[in-house]
């Protein structure tokens, strides 16, 4: 079969378009649906897109720590290690009640709600020239994607994430103190909880980031990663003792969680085996994907503008995270090599 | 497909100057890439609808990168949403669009066969390694070497090699 037979294979009539209805069609649905352009959107300005980015990608450790020690997830076992992931819809007084702290991710300012969060071997990011020394420092093979958008344009910078272990120390007067600053008054903390301790790892974790810039940011827009890939050992939590469901029963005791919010995960049928990732519910939209054939999960947000899957095969953690509809992130996502 | 009843020169009022230079410049060419694929024009249509309300959603108008954001877009939309059809909207799809090639559309013999390759034609499309099913597309869709590069951000003197490569495969699963 030669050129000019496959053009007649794949032939069709050529489609003669009404461009002026066309454009009608367009802003009938912007008008409808409240669409607003990208230029009307406010981006905040950052000091350092780069740093940011990494500590983005390596969202699905931090994500899964945080959840696990934030109170929002019922996913801390004696032997927690993730094989899939779902979906966990926070609300905006959800939010609220964590406090600033748990929603930025910052696990000790979170976690001092509760007791005392030590790391034993911190995460330090660490930048290097190419995958195959990501590879290499990490200890697995880094996948990349084949195909990307046209968005996404230049070479990737590549950050690698040391194995991070961390210690946490339930304590029953720290909670107290907490809740007392915050003039509530908290259920009491079962005292075979109290002084018992979780050990989380970890990493490691490779990054992947295009449109980083190689400095700081000097304007608003001007250094917004295009893409980011991340892909990072499973988590692990294990206990000294404390069962989950003891853990569980605990903290959706807890006043300010949302019935809404427990019902989550109290549906969650396996937390020894699952990553529950927090979605804002104002915010954002949330479904399950088939990824490398594995079931996954795309988020995006309400306008549009970001969207990002994450999955979990043969024990590692995957994310692809950009300013992508839910099917070019899927193609990234499928396309990893 | 159903238009809104509205008058276009009332209603392309509220994008910006520079979006409707875009829309109108890539509007045809978005839909020729998704007709492509899709061989029905009120589906190629739908796709770029999408595409351009996502880049309306996602990138600045005047962005330097937007026409070949669009056409890829339109190809993996496109691409996106051969994949997603059911046996019923496929068939559909075979009976909406005559076909391109030399049939004699009197004969049902012809015509029934005929569809039954563009129906092939369309799976293996979406069978394709997306990269190839998209170079593949764009290419036959009109755009220049340079244009696919461009879309598919991959550098122009590789776009022939892989353009044969897409054709191979192509052919290969044809068979």
């Amino acid at each position: 079969m030669n050129d000019t037979q496959i053009e007649r294979t794949l032939g069709t009539t050529e489609p003669r378009v009404n461009t002026d209805e066309a454009l009608a069609r367009f802003q009938a649905r912007v008008q409808t649906e409240g669409i607003v352009p990208v230029a009307s959107v406010p981006r905040r300005r950052v000091t350092s897109r780069w740093v940011q980015g990494l500590a983005a990608a390596a969202g699905v450790v931090i994500v899964a720590s945080t959840l696990a020690f934030s109170g929002l997830a019922g996913s801390i076992l004696q032997i927690f290690e993730p094989k899939s992931v779902v979906a966990v819809p926070i609300s905006q007084s959800d939010l609220n009640y964590l406090g600033q702290a748990c929603a930025g991710l910052n696990l000790q300012e979170c976690m001092g709600a509760y007791g005392t969060f030590e790391w034993t071997a911190p995460p330090q990011p660490k930048e290097v020239t190419s995958r195959a020394q990501a590879s290499a420092l990490a200890g697995f093979t880094a996948l990349a994607p084949s195909s990307v958008p046209s968005s996404v344009t230049g070479d990737p910078r590549y950050g690698v994430i040391n194995r991070s272990t961390a210690t946490f120390t339930f304590s029953a007067d720290s909670t107290r103190q907490s809740a007392a600053r915050q003039n509530r008054t908290p259920p009491p903390m079962p005292a075979n909880i109290d002084g018992s301790k979780l050990f989380i790892t970890g990493g490691p974790a490779v990054v992947q980031i295009w449109g980083a810039p190689a400095g700081t940011a000097s304007g608003p827009g001007s250094d917004i990663p295009t893409l980011i890939v991340g892909q990072a050992k499973a988590p692990t939590v294990s206990s000294d003792g404390i069962t989950v469901d003891e853990l569980r029963s605990y903290l959706l005791s807890q006043p300010g969680i949302s019935p809404q919010l427990a019902a989550a995960i109290r549906a969650i049928g396996d937390p020894s085996s699952t990553l529950p990732v927090p979605v804002p519910a104002e915010l954002a939209i949330s479904h399950p994907v088939t990824v490398q054939g594995v079931q996954g999960l795309f988020i995006g947000d309400n306008t549009g503008i970001a969207g990002a899957v994450i999955w979990q095969k043969d024990g590692m953690m995957f994310e692809v995270i950009g300013s992508f509809t839910e099917s070019q992130a899927l193609a990234i996502a499928n396309s990893m090599r | 497909m159903t238009l809104p009843a509205r008058d276009p020169g009332h209603a392309v009022a509220a994008v910006s100057p520079a979006f409707e230079g875009l829309f109108r410049s890539e509007y045809a060419r978005v839909v020729g890439i998704a007709h492509r694929v899709l061989a029905d024009q009120a589906e190629a249509e739908d796709v770029a609808q999408d595409v351009f309300i996502s880049f309306y959603r996602g990138h600045p108008a005047d962005a330097a990168y937007g026409r070949a954001w669009l056409h890829a877009a339109a190809a993996h939309a496109a691409l996106n949403a051969l994949r997603g059809r059911d046996r019923r909207s496929r068939r559909e799809a075979a009976q909406a669009v005559p076909l391109e090639t030399t049939v004699a559309a009197d004969d049902p013999a012809v015509t029934v066969a005929a569809s039954e390759t563009r129906e092939e034609v369309r799976a293996v499309l979406a069978r394709l390694p997306e990269r190839s099913a998209a170079l593949l597309a764009l290419r036959y869709a009109g755009l220049s070497y340079a244009e696919i590069a461009a879309a598919l951000d991959v550098r122009a003197s590789s776009v022939g090699t892989l353009l044969r490569r897409a054709e191979d495969a192509f052919r290969r699963e044809l068979r």
